[in-house]
């Protein structure tokens, strides 16, 4: 049961990490993307070829992970970054398609649809971290590390600033200077980085890795994570990635008829995340905002006061072609 | 002090046919202020939009301060130093009001080693519309009022020199229309230039040196609050038949 747990809450921390990462893009600079498991896949990539050909270094895996990361997210970045909204989202499932076949194809690299097998436990500065309690720690530690980075890029650097105005109002962060294109770029190219140390991660744990643990569903699954969890709040995507991973194997424990349980567990589980959605549109961390003084909810255009117009959200074409003319 | 800070010669634009602007000739003299008023429809935002780049004139050049501005995107027409506000407030709603005005004032990647001085400089910015107070408050907590006022601090904290007001007392009443009314003429002591939208001829009166009127994108008159005021012609131009008191 212990070891149950412990894995579910490894599971848990990795995929809170990539949400989190995830997190900076749909939260914090406004930009939704589906093909964060890919980012996700070439950390887990870059750790499994570090440990067959390189040794089990994590920081090494890491380093190196990162840097091919965000040298393979300029490729989804400088077509995507010059769209917003719907075509983002477009854009990244093109991506996410592509890479997954390239994934499951580039055998050399890959291993292919068999994978890559025989990748060892990282060690840590030449400590191993073989017992399953050492790489839950490992994992909470890393899932710190990013939320960490993340909370200082977004509330203390000119950087965060500037994705979240843009996120607010692409219009009038132009007009303050901003580019769009640069800031998306870059949000683009720090969120796949900080994604792929979830894959290093991952790989670690699980000893063998192939394409199917990063296909389009877990990008789809990371977006539900940080959406049900709360876009734009630093806690929303760990909440969502530990709700949406351990709220199913709850439902083991649910007294259901045994030859319903597969189809019930589904229902309840959708209709739970529904349910969620209509109760709390900014996500389950935005429970709490009324709690805490500082808390800053979900991203968005400010609310029009009552009696005045809305403060409109970007205009684009022919809208801002003409729009307000005076 | 009456070099041109900004230059528009022969622009015209149009959409789809509908020449809103039709040939545009204006000229700004630095440390003025100089309001743009005309009925609906008479091209005023489009040509905000002309200038700063949120529209490409189909013919024409933009010049501020000796330099080509046709052709450049919003945000390198900011940094030659020009801001702007639109009609609606567009503040940054999920960050704080101080942070609001700092997004105008960081730019480049050294921008974060003079964090603590841009913090001071900003702060003293809120100070003027009174909203020091609230630095820390997000600015999708600000009433209508506030909102507006935060609009104005972000462009008065960029630094920039020549500042493009639409409407920055629309939806304002009583105290909320004073603060914005006073400041503006403080401005030129700040070494800034204004080109204002305005509807309220009460506040452009007060508050504009030289006034243009537009007429279907075209300037049909030029000159201080008493020439234009006095003047019956514009007056049924501007309501229809009314009277500018």
């Amino acid at each position: 049961m212990l070891d149950f747990l412990i894995n579910l809450f490894i599971i848990a921390s990795i995929f809170a990490i990539v949400a989190s990462s995830l997190n900076l893009l749909i939260g914090f600079t406004g930009v939704f993307s589906i093909a964060h498991a890919i980012f996700y896949g070439v950390g887990g990539y870059a750790a499994a070829l570090t440990s067959l050909h390189l040794g089990t270094s994590l920081l090494l895996a890491l380093l190196i992970a990162m840097v091919a990361s965000a040298l393979f997210s300029v490729l989804l970045a400088l077509p995507a970054a010059r769209v917003t909204g719907e075509y983002f989202v477009v854009v990244s499932l093109a991506f996410a398609l592509v890479a997954f076949t390239v994934f499951s194809q580039w055998t050399p690299v890959t291993g292919g649809p068999a994978g890559l097998v025989g990748i060892q436990r990282v060690t840590l500065l030449g400590i191993p971290l073989d017992s399953n309690e050492a790489y839950l720690g490992l994992a909470v530690v890393m899932l710190v590390l990013v939320t960490l980075v993340l909370y200082v890029i977004i509330r203390r650097t000119p950087l965060g600033r500037s994705l979240q105005a843009l996120r607010d109002d692409p219009l009038a962060a132009q007009a303050l200077g901003k580019n769009p294109f640069r800031l998306r770029l870059t949000a683009v190219l720090i969120s796949a980085a900080l994604a792929s140390t979830g894959g290093v991660i991952y790989a670690g744990y699980v000893f063998f890795i192939n394409a199917d643990s990063f296909s389009v569903d877990y990008g789809v699954l990371f977006m539900a994570m940080v959406i049900l969890g709360g876009a734009g709040t630093l806690s929303g995507p760990i909440i969502g990635a530990f709700f949406i991973t351990l709220f199913p194997e709850a439902l083991e424990f649910a007294d259901l008829p045994s030859e319903l349980k597969g189809p019930l567990e589904q229902i309840i589980y959708g209709a739970a995340l529904v349910i969620l959605m209509l109760v709390r549109p900014s996500g389950i961390a935005g429970m709490f905002s009324g709690l805490l003084p500082k808390n800053r909810r979900k991203g968005g255009p400010p609310d029009a006061p009552e009696g005045q117009p809305a403060a409109g959200g970007p205009v684009t074409g022919a809208a801002t072609a003409t729009g307000g003319v005076a | 002090m009456t070099s041109p800070m900004l230059e528009l010669t022969g622009v015209k634009k149009s959409f789809g046919g509908n020449h809103v602007i039709p040939g545009l000739d204006l000229t700004l003299k630095a440390h003025e202020v100089t309001a743009l008023i005309g009925p609906n429809g008479a091209g005023k935002t489009t040509i905000f939009n002309l200038i700063t780049g949120f529209l490409k004139p189909d013919e024409g050049t933009v010049v501020y301060k000796g330099q080509g501005l046709t052709g450049l995107t919003p945000e390198n027409v900011f940094r030659k130093g020009m801001v702007r506000t639109f009609q609606e407030v567009r503040v940054f709603g999920g960050i704080t009001v101080l942070e609001n005005v700092l997004v105008g004032r960081e730019h480049g990647f050294g921008s974060w080693r003079k964090t603590k001085e841009n913090k001071q400089a900003a702060m003293e910015t809120l100070a003027l519309v009174g909203l020091d107070g609230k630095a820390h408050t997000e600015a999708r907590d600000l009433s209508y009022a506030e909102q507006k006022f935060l609009s104005l601090a972000r462009v008065l904290g960029s630094d920039a020199e020549l500042l493009l007001l639409d409407e920055p007392t629309s939806g304002l009443d009583g105290r909320s229309l004073d603060v914005v009314t006073g400041l503006i003429p403080r401005l030129k002591e700040m070494n800034r230039t204004v080109l204002i939208i305005e509807h309220n001829l009460d506040v452009v009166r007060s508050i504009a040196e030289r006034i243009v009127f537009l007429e279907s994108g075209r300037v049909i008159a030029t000159g201080t609050g008493d020439e234009l005021f006095a003047r019956q012609d514009l007056a049924d131009i501007y309501f229809g038949g009314g009277t500018v008191q």
